[in-house]
């Protein structure tokens, strides 16, 4: 029994340092702009909301979008990569790129998805 | 002298006041309209009339390369020639006793009792309420069932990686695409790039069941023909000149 709790308490302790260190090294260049000017909390309300559910919101609004028609911004992928996508040499690096904001938590986790293979993988079209 | 209110009276009354209410709410529910976020309904039916006789060789060409712009299809290097995607061609039909061609742009049907739909295992392949089929490339596994089930041809399947996609269409290896009516336009209020290519009536696109849509009194007036009409799918797609 103390062996467990020993072993329990162990698995806490370092998921909270985990935790401390994972810093979002990658923001994202218009998602950075946005949260200096304290403008974030209007997009995202809860963060941790926003990265527990972010695949259920995703999962919902694409059924919204390719059956009804519903083609508003929120929680859109589209939305997602416009702000979160970073600038290298006046030139977008993909979102699914390593190092960048979705690929950082994603290979963190183990999760492996498949959004870029057909969407595309930085924002609008012309720079 | 008080007037007494005899039944008939009554019954003229309320019938007055019920018709006066009637009018105003009638009034209100007109001014009602559809909101951005709400989903689409069986209240319309997009449609497209295609006039042969209006278009020109070249007005087809650009229709194609159009479509090919607004989409972004048409630059795969890896597919050999039957592989490679056709969302809207350009078909020529000749008459074997006159030797009379005719040239005409061919693309989903839109029906409105789509084979490819029935044949779907994944549901993938669908049809929106108002009329526009669409393959949910989230569900399709690639079976190409559909391919072999529509009439038309105008269904394709990708067969090599595919980058930089443009924003509003995704596209991707191992799904099956075909003309969705630029449904990204259309939702917005807008009309498919092809018909905007077309300056001349030879492309009329709008809502079929509405009375007051040019493309309904066009259809009234004249004579057109739906491909296939034997197979009585009720396409969405009308030709005329043909």
């Amino acid at each position: 029994m103390k062996r467990l709790l020993i072993v329990f308490l162990a698995l806490t302790v370092t998921s909270v340092f985990a935790y401390g260190v994972d810093k979002h090294i990658n923001l994202g260049d218009r998602a950075t702009e946005l949260k200096n000017e304290g403008k974030s909390r209007g997009i995202h309300p809860s963060l941790s909301e926003i990265r527990k559910m972010h695949p259920e919101f995703l999962l919902h609004k694409r059924d919204k979008t390719v059956h009804q028609g519903i083609r508003t911004r929120r929680n859109s992928l589209k939305e997602c990569v416009d702000c979160h996508s970073t600038t290298k040499n006046d030139e977008y690096v993909p979102i699914n790129a390593p190092e960048q904001f979705c690929s950082t938590c994603h290979q963190k986790v183990g999760t492996s998805l498949d959004c870029f293979s057909c969407h595309r993988t930085t924002p609008k079209e012309d720079l | 002298m008080s007037k007494k209110l005899n039944r008939r009276d009554f019954i003229k009354s309320t019938t007055a006041v019920t018709a006066g209410v009637a009018t105003i709410s009638s009034g209100i529910t007109l001014t009602t309209f559809a909101a951005e976020d709400s989903p689409v309904t069986n209240e319309k039916r997009w449609g497209m009339l295609i006039d042969t006789n209006k278009l020109t060789e070249s007005n087809i060409d650009d229709m194609v390369n159009v479509c090919q712009e607004e989409n972004g299809w048409g630059s795969e290097t890896h597919s050999t020639g039957a592989q490679k995607p056709d969302w809207i061609k350009k078909v020529k039909v000749r008459d074997k006793t006159t030797g009379k061609i005719d040239m005409l742009p061919m693309m989903c049907q839109h029906c409105e009792q789509p084979p490819c739909v029935d044949v779907c295992p994944t549901n993938a392949s669908m049809k929106r309420e108002d009329g526009v089929v669409l393959v949910d490339k989230h569900l399709c596994i690639g079976c190409r069932y559909c391919m072999m089930a529509c009439p038309y041809g105008s269904r394709s399947f990708v067969h090599e990686d595919l980058s930089n996609q443009k924003e509003h269409m995704p596209r991707g290896k191992g799904t099956v695409e075909s003309c969705t009516l630029c449904v990204h336009r259309v939702d917005k209020g807008g009309i498919p790039a092809c018909a905007e290519a077309v300056s001349s009536d030879g492309v009329i696109f709008g809502d079929l069941y509405d009375a007051n849509s040019k493309i309904n009194q066009t259809l009234k007036k004249i004579q057109s023909t739906q491909i296939r009409a034997d197979l009585n799918l009720n396409t969405g797609i009308r030709y005329s000149g043909i």
